[in-house]
């Protein structure tokens, strides 16, 4: 299968450099799907699982917010937050969520931008969970 | 004798001594800080620089001028936005006034905004009259990733409601443990190198379209761009101090030496005195 250069970096570093075959993330408006070959293309990522294939095996990982960018056949992914599935705290995860809940319970006393907040807290810890269980029971 | 006693310089020796103590210990620890910031930037430089170079791909296949956040004229900006990183503490060198000073002198004449990162830049820029954005940030070490990503939210919705017509950001570069350099770089309008030819010669195709991907990955830019300019600015905080401590505990070694070699000759005529006057006396 025809491979591509991927790049995927963090502000924690770099995540993943190498080729791939096949990349699957969850932009602003869906899934996207990238493999060799792919025209110039960007697009804002959303938050939701990356699927990446290099060298046949599939990998998994919550990927959130960032950019997305094909250009000349190099695929450069930059989002705030990647975590592979394997290292992700569900445990963590959990309690955010719980925390998030619980703010999200009393609306009243939130201002609006705390309520944004919370709300994409508890979208990020759903999203980390979803992923790190999806991996778990394969 | 030297007109001084040898008590006064015995107490000089020993004030001296926990200055020593004092700087010697402060240099260690920004020894250590400087360790852990070393390490995220490491960690962050790579990102920075993806990030940015995405961003100049982008803007220099651009055809498409209406696009929001890219420059279209080159009309000198009349109201400015400037987020100046510096320090919360002193005892740093150069760090501090140097980024201070660079910007205040590029300010001059135009109307500026200032948001403010650590309590030297908060204090620099209030003390001169300059309207500050707000001070949330006064504490540069509390600052977090989060933070940052807010901040050019706020910038960005700021600028496209045509509150300023640049904004620019004002931090130190690490360039080596032993040098920092103050740097100034335009965020927006975002303007691509000139010098550099188009990263290709296809269209880029933007999902679902332009502007809407533009609204979303400008601020991400941004936030990362602060971020990035937020590790050197700690990194290099530190080593300044660092170094800035080296030279103060050379220092007071040097004294103490001198003070030394002081006392010892102070105490040797004594001596000498002492033994003439007994002599004399027999």
């Amino acid at each position: 299968m025809k491979s591509f250069h991927l790049s995927i970096v963090t502000p924690d570093g770099t995540q993943f450099d190498g080729e791939a075959e096949e990349l699957v993330v969850r932009t602003i408006s869906g899934d996207m799907g990238i493999m060799a070959g792919h025209i110039n293309c960007v697009t804002a990522l959303g938050m939701g699982k990356a699927l990446i294939v290099s060298d046949g095996k599939k990998r998994e990982a919550a990927c959130i917010g960032g950019i997305l960018s094909v250009i000349d056949g190099k695929v450069s992914l930059v989002p705030t937050t990647f975590e592979w599935a394997d290292a992700i705290d569900v445990k963590r995860a959990e309690a955010a969520e719980e925390k998030a809940r619980k703010m999200l319970d009393d609306k009243a006393h939130m201002t609006s931008v705390e309520q944004r907040l919370a709300e994409a807290r508890l979208k990020r810890a759903l999203v980390r969970k979803s992923v790190a269980s999806s991996t778990n029971t394969h | 004798m030297a007109g001084v006693s040898t008590k006064e310089i015995k107490s000089r020796i020993r004030s001296m001594e926990s200055t020593k103590q004092i700087t010697k210990a402060m240099e260690m620890v920004a020894a250590s800080k400087l360790r852990h910031a070393q390490a995220q930037i490491t960690s962050s430089r790579p990102y920075f620089h993806m990030i940015y170079g995405v961003i100049q791909d982008i803007a220099s296949i651009n055809k498409e001028l209406t696009l929001p956040y890219l420059s279209t004229e080159k009309q000198p900006a009349h109201r400015v936005a400037y987020i100046v990183i510096a320090g919360d503490r002193g005892l740093a060198g150069g760090y501090n006034s140097n980024v201070l000073k660079m910007c205040y002198g590029e300010m001059n004449g135009r109307e500026c905004t200032v948001l403010p990162i650590g309590k030297k830049a908060v204090e620099f820029f209030r003390a001169r009259g300059i309207p500050l954005m707000n001070e949330k940030y006064a504490e540069a070490e509390d600052v977090s990733v989060g933070d940052c990503f807010s901040m050019a939210r706020s910038l960005c919705k700021a600028f496209r409601k045509g509150e300023f017509d640049e904004i620019r950001i004002g931090y130190s570069t690490f360039v080596s443990v032993l040098s920092q350099t103050a740097t100034t770089m335009r965020l927006l309008p975002i303007e691509p190198e000139a010098s550099e030819e188009p990263a290709s010669e296809q269209e880029i195709l933007y999902e679902p379209n332009s502007v809407e991907v533009f609204e979303n990955i400008i601020p991400e830019y941004i936030g990362g761009v602060i971020y990035g300019a937020l590790c050197e600015s700690r990194a290099s905080e530190q080593a300044a101090r660092r170094s800035a401590m080296d030279t103060a505990t050379q220092n007071a070694e040097e004294m103490i030496a001198d003070l030394n070699l002081k006392f010892n000759q102070a105490r040797q005529a004594a001596i000498t005195q002492e033994i003439t006057e007994i002599v004399a006396g027999t």
